[in-house]
């Protein structure tokens, strides 16, 4: 409400992208050059390079759910103000069936991963016994099928929404996007739980919380938001997305912000809990996280989540300084990796944290992969979703 | 300002009331204040009204009400009866978070609404300024300064005036 004239939104083509030819030809061979070390790791080590697929992978491909999560929410609260970035979390999306199809591949890792997938394990173990309805191979091996195909097609389905409102401007396709999107929360709030609980919590099959998933969610979308906000950062210091303007930006700080909250509430929440009533079968995780060299990340954790955010993202100005929101984006981005790699971890490698050329090669591989993916799905499509009804609103977003 | 005095004008829309406030900045006018119906989105960067210094006020009470929690914890816990409590120490940190935290909201939050209180003048007893009829209702008023700046070219009247607003009149503010 800002103009009373619009800003000036090109309608011309583009030639939007985030990376430059030779930038997304490097990173490209990154990507094939990393994916390729980590798959021949899973064959000469693979008790160090599953968990490495896993952790890497889950956190992208999470992260790539939550652009349809970021899409779905703000359809569902009918907000006009994110419109006008709406092609970033969708160009995230662009993993997803990467993530999806390394997941199905992380089914040939399982008697490496998971030590209640061993029959003989089952059989000295009366707590295993109890669990194996749940925790048995052929019934996790389902319920990752269904996981992954449900995050497929609903994420699909919620982009493909947006590109036929560019052609056509049909004003059913925000309320196909809006049944889309509510379909998508309720079936992803319960499949997250799943996966979280099945792929993460499960690789100490005798520890158990119950606000884990909430913890593995709260942490995968503050890592999405940051990495949303920094990507959108970065195209506005290219010149695209123009359109956008400091209060997009600073509603973005917002979010980063809240969830780092959010984050540290549930991080808290669950370590007090379980520190204050000290039962061993609770507390046995946070033992093994806090003995050793894991202690100094364990300690890293808050203070990189919580404490950095919530001093340098708390004041309105500092959210809306563009250098500074950026380079906490991508310490936040670092800091739930580092979140996601204490719980992966620990029961990889008891001892403390082990960083190698197969790690490295994990993160950059995976990683190059997913900025590959999400740079060519977003030169593919116009940059501004013209069609929706909210976008005018959307430009003229203020505060 | 006590005893300062402005020229009021009321419209019929937020939008009017806009437009005149940026042209009155503009045209060297300042904007004494605006009083509208519901909150306006910009009307603040029209009215070239400063950003509300409240959250400094928050912060310090909140840095106040974390330090006095974890004091009075401390003190209680470990200092004045030594507690056992399952074994742990008695300078355990983590037990003394959720109070820590609580109070922090409750100090932050006290101190911002008493300091708005105080800044606004809204205490008891006190009789409310009222610069123009309906503006406890529906009116959309715009408030000038009577005394403009060097450079301007209109009177705050003629400006609201030309903006068609209506009952435009000068009041001394209380």
């Amino acid at each position: 409400m800002t103009a009373t004239a619009a800003p000036h939104v090109s309608t011309a083509a583009t030639g939007h992208h985030l990376l430059g030819a030779a930038s997304f030809r490097v990173l490209a061979g990154l990507a094939a050059l990393g994916t390729g070390a980590l798959g021949l790791g899973l064959i000469v080590a693979p008790e160090r390079a599953w968990p490495n697929l896993l952790l890497d992978n889950f956190y992208l491909l999470s992260v790539s759910l939550v652009g349809v999560f970021f899409i779905a929410i703000h359809r569902l609260a009918k907000a006009g103000w994110p419109t006008v970035l709406q092609r970033v979390p969708e160009a995230m999306t662009a993993y997803v069936p990467v993530g999806a199809v390394l997941m199905l591949v992380m089914l040939m890792g399982v008697p490496t991963l998971y030590h209640w997938s061993h029959p003989e394990a089952v059989a000295a173990d009366a707590l295993l016994q109890a669990k194996a309805g749940w925790l048995n191979v052929p019934a996790f091996a389902m319920r990752l099928v269904v996981v992954v195909a449900l995050w497929w097609w609903l994420g699909r389905r919620i982009v493909r929404v947006s590109r036929r409102q560019d052609e056509s401007g049909a004003i059913a396709e925000t309320a196909a996007g809006m049944r889309a999107s509510a379909v998508f929360t309720v079936v992803f709030a319960l499949t997250f739980t799943i996966a979280s609980i099945d792929w993460i919590m499960s690789l100490e099959p005798h520890w158990f919380s119950t606000l884990f998933p909430w913890y593995v969610f709260s942490s995968v979308a503050c890592g999405g938001v940051a990495l949303l906000t920094a990507l959108l950062i970065l195209l506005r210091r290219r010149g695209y997305l123009t359109a956008t303007n400091e209060h997009h930006v600073h509603d973005l700080g917002k979010w980063v912000f809240a969830f780092s909250l959010f984050w540290g509430y549930l991080w808290f929440s669950q370590y007090m809990l379980i520190w204050y009533a000290n039962i061993p079968e609770e507390s046995v995780y946070y033992v093994a996280r806090s003995e050793g060299g894991w202690w100094a990340l364990f300690v890293a954790n808050p203070i990189i989540n919580v404490a950095l955010p919530l001093l340098l993202l708390l004041p309105a100005a500092w959210k809306r300084n563009e250098t500074l929101l950026f380079w906490v984006c991508v310490v936040i981005v670092a800091g739930h990796w580092l979140d996601l790699y204490i719980m992966v971890m620990p029961s990889a490698t008891p001892a403390g944290p082990r960083i190698g050329p197969l790690e490295v090669a994990a993160v950059v591989g995976l990683g190059s992969l997913f900025l590959v993916l999400f740079d060519r799905a977003f030169r593919r499509a116009p940059m501004y979703p013209r069609g929706d009804p909210y976008f005018e609103e959307s430009v003229h977003h203020h505060g | 300002m006590p005893g300062s005095r402005i020229v009021v004008g009321t419209f019929l829309d937020e939008d009017a009331l806009l437009r005149a406030a940026r042209d009155a900045r503009a045209r060297g006018v300042p904007v004494h204040d605006a009083f509208t119906p519901y909150p306006i989105h910009g009307l603040d960067e029209a009215a070239g009204i400063p950003p509300t210094r409240l959250g400094i006020v928050c912060f310090v009470g909140a840095a106040l009400g974390l330090a006095a929690a974890f004091a009075m914890q401390l003190y209680t816990s470990a200092v004045s009866w030594p507690t056992n409590v399952g074994g742990k120490s008695f300078t355990a940190t983590p037990a003394l978070v959720p109070v820590a935290f609580e109070v922090m909201v409750l100090f932050a939050a006290l101190g911002t609404v008493g300091a708005l209180l105080v800044r606004a003048k809204l205490w008891p007893g006190r009789k409310p300024f009222l610069p123009a009829s309906g503006v406890t209702d529906d009116a959309f008023v715009l408030a000038l300064e009577a005394e403009t700046d060097a450079s301007a070219t209109v009177t705050p009247a003629e400006l609201l005036r030309e903006h068609a607003a209506r009952h435009v009149q000068e009041v001394e503010v209380e």
